[in-house]
């Protein structure tokens, strides 16, 4: 029995024991397309990329929007254009590795393609997945996309300022992740608003130096 | 669409491991997805058929049995398949759950001449 694939898994581990030499966090975030994925990076990067050496990977199916927006944070930006491909694999990572100074990077985001499905399925070498969910999407996303939340360290509930004009019910949000990943953690943002953002910042923080200190 | 990446990788597999076992004609490549890979059977038989055109499994046919979701309840011990939208345990109501099957994606056998 053969796992079909398996060539993407090697990738993953190499890339996974180079960024573990270098000390890099890699955290690869999967969201829907519009769930916030760029403004959260963009309110990570304003309070963070003068305290941490942040560097940012954007998949993206077409144009360099994303990375654009984040070029006025001076970090290093590479963006993958998958040219209409559904997600980011391993190998694209470990060949864009080389555009970055590894040395001088502790913290890299992968902002992968907008999908909850087909990202799920690729171990790009990430220290950990992020799910990004906004309340406008609808409660159901964790029961209806299992894999990416039993395969996330955290979920971060996004446009949270929205839910009184939604039908969005967190507390059954909430239940339906727990009952797929006990130990997940979950963070409630407006990124626009910036309200959840400390809690955010703070917590990616401490992943931050619990990596260093592993 | 992570079919067609899924079909690709397969088919360079299966040339692999058909091109090592001596086989020149594969006819029937059988494979596991588990329910929680949510590969659409069509969509990957289709992308299997264009991914493996120009190689030696391009008459071959895809078999591809789908493996249901398992839970195991780390509280109570109890194995289940979960319902459509609650995964907690349906003996005892725990989250504190492990997946069994419904994560598999592996080739079970290559056969041919």
């Amino acid at each position: 029995m053969k796992n079909i694939l398996d060539r993407n898994q090697n990738k993953a581990e190499e890339v996974r024991s180079l960024l573990r030499e270098k000390k890099v966090m890699m955290v690869n975030i999967i969201s829907s397309p519009g769930a916030g994925k760029t403004t959260l990076l963009e309110r990570t990067c304003e309070s963070l990329a003068d305290k941490i050496r942040i560097g940012v990977i954007e998949g993206d199916v077409a144009t360099d929007r994303d990375a654009r927006r984040l070029q006025k944070y001076d970090i290093p930006i590479v963006c993958i254009n998958t040219e209409g491909g559904c997600h980011l694999d391993s190998h694209s990572i470990s060949k864009v590795l080389g555009h970055f100074d590894l040395d001088h990077i502790d913290l890299l985001f992968v902002e992968n393609v907008g999908n909850l499905i087909c990202p799920s399925q690729f171990d790009l070498g990430e220290t950990f997945k992020l799910a990004v969910v906004s309340t406008t999407e609808g409660d159901d996303k964790p029961a209806k996309y299992p894999m990416l939340f039993t395969g996330a360290r955290a979920v971060i509930l996004n446009k949270t300022d929205l839910i009184p004009y939604t039908n969005f019910n967190a507390a059954s949000f909430e239940t339906d992740i727990v009952s797929l990943n006990p130990g997940i953690t979950i963070i409630k943002t407006s990124a626009t608003r910036g309200e959840g953002i400390d809690e955010w910042l703070g917590w990616i923080i401490t992943q931050l130096k619990s990596f260093n200190a592993s | 669409m992570h079919e067609l990446k899924i079909a690709e990788e397969l088919s360079a597999m299966v040339s692999h491991h058909a091109s090592a076992g001596g086989l020149t004609v594969v006819d029937r490549v059988n494979i596991s997805v588990g329910q929680f890979v949510q590969v659409v059977p069509d969509l990957l038989e289709a992308a299997f058929k264009i991914a493996a055109r120009d190689s030696v499994a391009s008459e071959a046919r895809l078999e591809i049995e789908i493996i249901a979701a398992e839970m195991r309840c780390r509280r109570c011990g109890t194995e289940y398949r979960p319902g459509d939208d609650i995964h907690a345990c349906t003996a005892c109501g725990s989250a504190e759950i492990e997946v069994v099957h419904g994560k598999e994606l592996f080739i079970k056998s290559i056969e041919g001449d």
